[in-house]
């Protein structure tokens, strides 16, 4: 049988990264076919050279629909070829209805005013094809996220696909929302179309899939069938590489307890479902404690809650050094001993057309204060000192921050939190898009911080970088707590299942401490 | 702090718009260059920058306050009412007028960060109702500032003159200070390993202020002397400059301006500041009322009207960024200088409002279109 699509070596590189290092994989007509693989490992950046966003040209190897090469230029040569993409982001207009939404970009006209009656005809006939029940003349922002999806896919299908690339499709789905969008997409199979499922969550892989590609740092490493197969083996081919010797991590002794969290749980806003559900952990003076999770856990958002940026508390008590710790902005946090690094340095982190000096002492300003007046002197000594001992190449306190490399802009970051002697520093993606010098020098600079006595709370994404640099990990799963693992403990294996919420009860019981 | 080339060579082409407009004024209608008259616009010009200098505090956190002008006539019928009317001493109705002001504007500044309603409709809001109420307090009438002619502390706002000698005293003290300052900065820069302007440059840049303070004291006393509303426009540089430049609270502004989100994350009490920020632009209305209205000699019902978008234009043109982030008082008092002289030159030569208000939209739009076109590169 000729595949409907297939790639041959793949290889796909960006400034200072290759994001995908040989890819071949086959889609044959009528299967489900699952991609898995970790956070990073090359899934986003296949789809997008299979939709076209990434044009011909930009890439290395072969694309092959229905056994003859093809070169894809934009997303409409991609459409061309019967491939729709459903897109983890929703892109549909709230304020429009369902079958305008399903008309979008070809809105059906007659002498230049709109056809109505064509467009909810059209709408009905997609929506009849996919089996899916909907009303579409009601307003897409009166849905629910599962309807929503299923707009998306019926969108997809306005297109006459033979290919329907999923992403990620019930990421913020319930179990009953799942299990509808599960049927529709057996029924578009039974009708012929192929179909690329791309999910963290194993259950819904084994549920869908006839077969299962796995991909790691950007390589197609196996393809298994998913009835010869287990979630076991398919999380052992994702993890499937060895710990580095980059973690220059020391062994420490940890001190008494500075922040205690108890059975926390938040909401985004009021009368929204919770977000984080029943969250406990510890931090103790002069150790790391790790913090993991798939893309969308809730990591970042843990941390935003506590350092007063994000959410509502729904349950749940904090305690800062014995007190109880209920900040309601960032301005707070930091004046009780609270820092916070940014995942996303140029938006939440730095001011890029301001000097290196003014972004370092921003945080600090109402201790430089003296006589209402900001301490010049002071503030360039403390400045200055950051600077040295962080190491940040740059000519001087005066340089404009968007003139340096992202791993000395990151330092800077780093700076700006370190200046405001914090007790507790949460550190979010402390290495991510730096290079290798500059995260072996972030590392040493948690090290020295514990030597200090400070406690450092790391979110990362890469479990090495976890395995490597915690005394303790916390695996946060959907939401929750998926198990926490002591240094020593702790597998690439484990924190992956952990981390798909598949760690069994007991086992994650006996290791709570 | 923040040099670079371009806003040096829009330092330089301003300049020479500025002397293009003098140049044409002055040879059009040569009055313009008369000693009467540059006291004059000496006056208007401080009326101008005070207002422009609070909208340069609005408008580095991103906001803006379209409502100063219908509250600069406000300010000026609430004392002149009470003045005339209801015969409060002068000093008592000023310091009313700022008090309402000062509440006024924080309110404004609470509801746009509390309520996260835009500043830009918020304040067009409070144009529309100051001005009602402007109207409504003086009743459609002229009032006038002060009793049957006589002298009281809000009529001396605009008719003060410093003595000649006093002036050039106050000249001399305030070229010494000047040197002191920057002789001071300059070793400051230097124990921090700063770079520092060649001493030559330094002397050039005090030695060319001297000479213009001198100038400018000269000018005035050949008339009646440094009037009031310069001495108070002097200070009110002075203070805002050390607010932005020297206080957390203008390095929050800047933040704020440059990137909210990422201010809010290292720890800047933005709703705070951007109320303070109100709190001080009502105070500048205020005052900026109280020397318009006594410039007036009386409150009418147009006084104040359209001047926010003057003090607009004036940050605009001295380089303050409408996103944000970006503006000095030096820039303030240089955007005002070019829309003061503008405005005093077209009333010089008898021209209509109706091309006048035509000429300030051209300038105002032009000089926002600089700003788009700076900031796209």
């Amino acid at each position: 049988m000729t595949a409907v699509l297939a790639t041959r070596d793949l290889v796909k590189r960006f400034p200072g990264v290759t994001a995908l290092g040989g890819v071949s994989f086959e889609l044959e007509p009528g299967e489900v076919h699952s991609l898995c693989g970790e956070n990073g490992a090359g899934k986003s950046t296949l789809i997008k050279l299979l939709s076209g966003i990434h044009a011909h040209g930009s890439y290395e190897g072969t694309l092959l629909a229905s056994g003859n090469e093809v070169e894809f230029h934009s997303t409409r040569d991609a459409e061309a070829a019967g491939i729709a993409v459903v897109y983890q982001e929703l892109a549909l207009v709230p304020e429009m209805t369902v079958a305008e939404n399903l008309c979008l970009g070809h809105l059906p006209t007659r002498r230049g005013l709109i056809d109505w009656s064509e467009v909810y005809a059209h709408a009905e006939r997609v929506l009849k094809a996919a089996k899916i029940e909907l009303d579409p003349t009601v307003e897409v922002r009166r849905l629910g996220v599962a309807e929503r999806q299923l707009v998306e896919i019926a969108k997809a299908l306005g297109k006459a696909p033979r290919v329907l690339i999923l992403d990620e499709p019930t990421a913020a789905l319930s179990d009953d929302e799942v299990q509808r969008l599960l049927d529709v997409v057996r029924e578009l199979k039974g009708r012929g179309i192929a179909a690329i499922y791309i999910s963290h969550k194993l259950d819904e892989v084994f549920a869908i899939s006839d077969r299962i590609t796995v991909l790691r740092d950007g390589k197609s490493i196996v393809t298994l069938r998913a009835a010869d197969t287990n979630p076991s083996e398919v999380i052992a081919h994702m993890v499937g590489r060895p710990i580095t010797d980059l973690f220059p991590r020391r062994v420490s002794t940890p001190g008494e307890v500075l922040m205690e969290v108890k059975g926390l749980s938040v909401r985004p806003r009021t009368s929204a479902p919770e977000r984080l559900q029943d969250i406990s952990f510890q931090v103790r003076r002069g150790e790391v404690l790790g913090i993991g999770g798939l893309m969308g856990a809730g990591r970042s958002e843990l941390l935003l809650h506590l350092f007063g940026a994000w959410g509502e508390r729904a349950a749940g008590q904090v305690t800062f050094q014995g007190s109880a710790f209920d900040v309601k902005s960032p301005h707070e946090a930091l004046a009780r001993g609270l820092a916070l690094v940014s995942e996303d340095r140029k938006r939440y982190g730095l001011f890029l057309h301001s000097p290196i000096g003014f972004n370092l002492s921003l945080s600090s300003l109402p201790k430089l204060r003296r006589r209402g007046r900001i301490d010049q002197g002071e503030e360039v000594a403390r400045s200055r000192a950051l600077f040295d001992s962080l190491r940040v190449k740059a000519p001087g306190l005066e340089t404009m921050v968007g003139t340096l490399s992202g791993g000395n802009q990151q330092k800077v970051v780093i700076g700006k939190a370190l200046m405001t002697e914090p007790k507790v520093l949460f550190l979010d993606e402390p290495t991510r898009g730096i290079d290798v010098g500059a995260k072996l020098e972030v590392y040493e600079v948690i090290n020295r911080l514990c030597e200090e006595g400070k406690a450092i709370v790391l979110v990362s994404s890469e479990l090495p970088e976890l395995l490597g640099m915690s005394d303790r990990i916390l695996m946060l799963s959907e939401g929750r707590v998926g198990g926490t693992f002591q240094r020593g403990q702790a597998t690439q294996e484990g924190l992956l299942a952990a981390a798909l919420g598949r760690l069994p009860r007991s086992a994650e019981a006996s290791v709570v401490s | 702090m923040r040099q670079s080339l371009k806003p040096l060579l829009r330092d330089y082409s301003m300049l020479l718009a500025l002397a293009a407009i003098w140049a044409f004024f002055g040879i059009e209608h040569p009055v313009f260059l008369s000693s009467r008259n540059l006291s004059l616009l000496l006056i208007e010009l401080s009326i101008t920058a005070s207002l422009a200098l609070g909208m340069l505090l609005v408008l580095l956190p991103a906001q803006i306050d379209l409502s100063a002008g219908s509250g600069v006539g406000l300010c000026g019928a609430i004392a002149a009412v009470l003045v005339y009317t209801h015969g409060v001493p002068a000093p008592l109705a000023l310091l009313a007028g700022t008090g309402v002001a000062v509440l006024v504007w924080s309110a404004m500044g609470a509801l746009i960060v509390r309520q996260r309603i835009p500043a830009f409709i918020i304040t067009l809001g409070g144009l529309l109702v100051f001005k009602g109420l402007h109207w409504l307090t003086i009743k459609g009438q002229t009032v006038p500032v002060t009793e049957g002619g006589r002298v009281n502390a809000f009529s001396l706002l605009t008719t003060f003159y410093l003595p000649p000698a006093l002036g050039y005293v106050l000249a001399g003290f305030v070229v010494a200070a000047l040197a002191l300052s920057q002789a001071r900065a300059r070793a400051r820069r230097q124990s921090f390993g700063f770079r520092v302007p060649e001493p030559s440059h330094a002397f050039l840049t005090w030695f060319v202020s001297a000479q213009l303070i001198f100038l400018l004291v000269i000018v005035a006393n050949q008339y009646r002397g440094v009037p009031l509303p310069a001495l108070i426009l002097g200070a009110l540089a002075l203070s805002v400059h050390v607010l932005t430049a020297h206080t957390p609270f203008g390095r929050y502004l800047y933040a704020i301006g440059s990137n909210e989100e990422a201010a809010l994350i290292s720890g800047v009490p933005i709703q705070r500041t951007v109320i303070a920020a109100f709190a001080v632009m009502g105070f500048v209305v205020a005052l900026t009322g109280f020397m318009q209205t006594a410039y007036a000699g009386a409150s009418t019902s147009t006084v104040g009207s359209l001047m926010e978008l003057d003090a607009v234009a004036a940050c605009v043109i001295g380089g303050t960024s409408l996103r944000g982030g970006r503006g000095s008082v030096a820039g303030v008092l240089f955007g005002a200088l070019i829309m003061a002289s503008l405005l005093n030159g077209m009333t010089l030569m008898a021209v209509t409002p109706e091309i006048k208000f035509i000429a300030r939209g051209v300038v105002l739009a032009l000089a926002v279109w600089v700003d788009v076109k700076l900031n796209a590169e």
